[in-house]
């Protein structure tokens, strides 16, 4: 069983100003299950629903955000919840930290500039776990931090005396002290250089490799997503387009715009220059028919125009949404 | 901390002494530019009321008042004495209700202002603020909503009209408080419990008129800045960890809203020593306020000057205190 599954799952943002409304088909008909103990890779271009749908997925929906359709379904060790049902009481109390964390977007800032970052753990702690006497609670932040290779000082410091890459570091501590079945990364190394980078990534998967949890690794950057992932998505104007373990989807990708993109990769020796893909990604508030690459794809035919392509399956857990298989051009 | 000492203290001590030079210095060469001159107009004041008075009575008059005025001298001796006096805690007397010091005016009035404004200026910073933040917090609870419209109403409305209107209602139409005063007319000033209890009942008025207004400014800045605190990252953060409500909205959103309103507080405060020159006349409060138009009305330099150096070590004193503890509400700003 698997610990998350996404059944077609479509989230709008409805907004109405000065009584013209507005829709934006943020994520629209996405499925998509994460087992135990793997690092899903969600890759995809900016605003093409990545950051909506984990929001749905950990249960941080705020208008204008609606869920129009489908299950959000989450299968812990002992009890299982409905993500669109669960109350937010119950969601606070049980789920977060506990079972789901989420480690958000622009984690730099993610720290309270007027607590040091002990303060920050006590809220948490105490949050989630109760009571706990200052020895015992001292003594599991610092085993903790200290597993991660954090120094023990940064506990007395407040977060501007601690560099970018370190308050990243410090967010993941945050968030992984109880050991959550999922963790959920949202560009967690966007804002550092690559040095700084390798090593929040080494630590996100010495965590994951230590307590056999699922990460759920968001990024536009698939070079971490190669580095790190054991399997990955790719995400197009709110839907999934391709899904499959990372190294079939970089060296045998079957979609046309996953095979756009991994051939954008820069590669070491290869001096040819990348071919970009003509065009843009479409409004969201006014996606085009059917398959929403056609406008873009240099194979379209005629029924990409009018019909969705479903999700097939094919050998190796490869999952691609596209006519071209069906018609089996391909 | 010896760092601190000579880096920062120090320099800062000097500044705040520059400050309260320069502001005394001022208030000692302005009124001498004016073409009044009080010891004529007090010699005029005396030979106007009809009587004939000898010319060498005059001419003793004059120098007696020169000397007790202290206008002996070039204008430098005179700044010398002058701040020779003020160290000494002198302000010299009062021209207009001479001979009494300037000193024991200040005294007679400070304590009503200080304790009426005080109270105004701490209830209405509390008040409006906290609310401020429960308003942009909650903006769908109905009394909060209530709350904001009366702010929004409330403040365009000028002072001397809200606090005329308020006098009407509550103490003619519905007379629950004294017209005016801060006590009633021919009591003695003394601590007893029941003089007390008169005292508050005469301010609760004038405060509450103050607190009202003060309120509503508090109530829209704190609103604003909260606004901006919710969406920032570590709030989102905090949710996301499921950290309660209540966990939130003070440590984490009202704590972090509240810096800028600290400073406007602190800089409040140190003006609390000008009183509150509209709302002692409206209410005919015997403060600081009315000590000064009495002051300006009767041309008293000596007592001018003497509020004017209480207003400039008041700001200065508190605007000092406010950088000096600082740091202990935003860990960011440190002391080089």
């Amino acid at each position: 069983m698997a610990l998350l599954s996404v059944q077609n799952l479509r989230a709008y943002y409805r907004t109405e100003v000065y009584g013209i409304s507005r829709i934006v088909r943020a994520v629209d008909g996405v499925s998509l299950e994460l087992q135990r103990n793997e690092i899903y890779g969600l890759a995809g271009e900016s605003s093409c629903g990545k950051t909506t749908l984990i929001k749905v997925i950990s249960g941080t929906i705020k208008p204008p955000l609606r869920v129009e359709e489908g299950k959000v379904h989450y299968q812990f060790g002992s009890f299982e919840i409905d993500m669109l049902h669960i109350s937010p009481e119950d969601l606070r109390r049980n789920v977060r930290w506990k079972e789901i964390s989420y480690i958000m977007q622009g984690s730099m800032s993610v720290l309270n500039p007027v607590r040091r970052v002990i303060t920050t753990f006590y809220d948490i702690v105490t949050t989630h776990q109760g009571y706990t006497d200052r020895k015992a609670f001292l003594g599991q932040v610092r085993a903790h931090i200290s597993k991660l290779g954090l120094p023990p000082d940064v506990l007395n410091l407040y977060p501007h005396q601690l560099s970018g890459g370190m308050r990243q570091r410090v967010a993941i501590a945050l968030a992984t002290i109880f050991q959550p079945s999922l963790i959920i990364a949202d560009e967690p190394t966007t804002a550092l250089d690559v040095v700084v980078q390798r090593g929040v990534l080494q630590m996100l998967k010495e965590i994951q490799a230590e307590s056999n949890n699922t990460v759920l690794l968001v990024t536009h950057d698939l070079a971490v997503h190669a580095n790190v992932a054991d399997r990955v998505a790719i995400m197009y104007a709110g839907r999934i387009v391709e899904e499959a373990p990372t190294s079939l989807i970089f060296n045998a990708p079957r979609h046309p715009y996953t095979q756009h993109l991994i051939r954008s990769l820069p590669m070491i020796g290869d001096r040819s220059s990348r071919a970009s893909l003509p065009g843009a990604p479409p409004n969201l508030a006014n996606p085009p028919g059917g398959c929403r690459f056609h406008p873009r794809c240099p194979h379209v035919m005629d029924i990409c125009r009018v019909e969705v392509p479903e999700m097939m399956t094919l050998p190796g857990n490869q999952r691609v949404a596209c006519h071209l298989l069906a018609e089996g051009r391909r | 901390m010896r760092n601190f000492l000579l880096r920062y203290l120090i320099p800062r001590l000097g500044q705040y002494f520059m400050v309260i030079f320069l502001g005394v210095t001022l208030t000692f060469i302005i009124p001498r530019l004016s073409p009044n001159d009080p010891v004529e107009r007090q010699i005029n004041q005396m030979t106007m009321s009809g009587a004939h008075v000898n010319p060498e009575a005059v001419m003793h008059l004059r120098e007696a008042l020169t000397e007790m005025y202290g206008l002996r001298g070039s204008p430098f001796q005179q700044y010398l004495a002058y701040w020779g006096r003020l160290l000494r805690g002198d302000l010299g007397p009062s021209l207009s209700t001479f001979p009494t010091p300037v000193m024991d005016l200040i005294a007679g009035a400070l304590p009503w202002t200080i304790g009426l404004l005080l109270t105004a200026v701490l209830i209405s910073w509390f008040v409006g603020n906290l609310f401020g933040a429960l308003a942009s917090y909650y903006p769908d609870n109905p009394l909060m909503r209530l709350i904001d419209v009366a702010s929004q109403a409330v403040r365009p409305i000028p002072y001397y009209v809200m606090a005329l209107v308020m006098l009407i209602l509550f103490a003619y139409i519905v007379p629950i408080f004294p017209f005016s005063g801060a006590y009633p007319v021919g009591t003695r000033v003394q601590l007893t419990p029941q003089f007390i209890l008169t005292v508050l009942k005469h301010s609760a008025l004038p405060a509450l008129s103050l607190v009202v207004i003060g309120m509503g400014s508090w109530f829209i800045g704190m609103k604003s800045l909260t606004s901006n605190i919710i969406s920032e990252d570590y709030v989102v953060y905090a949710e996301n960890a499921g950290l309660s409500e209540r966990k939130i909205l003070f440590s984490y959103i009202i704590r972090n809203a509240l810096l800028p309103q600290i400073t406007g507080l602190a800089l409040q405060l140190g003006l609390i020593f000008n009183g509150a020159l509209i709302m002692e006349v409206v209410f005919g409060y015997p403060g600081m306020g009315m000590l000064t138009l009495q002051a300006v009305m009767a041309n008293d330099y000596s007592l001018i000057m003497g509020i004017a150096i209480f207003s400039i070590i008041g700001v200065a004193t508190s605007v000092l205190i406010l950088d000096l503890i600082y740091p202990l509400f935003d860990p960011r700003v440190r002391h080089q």
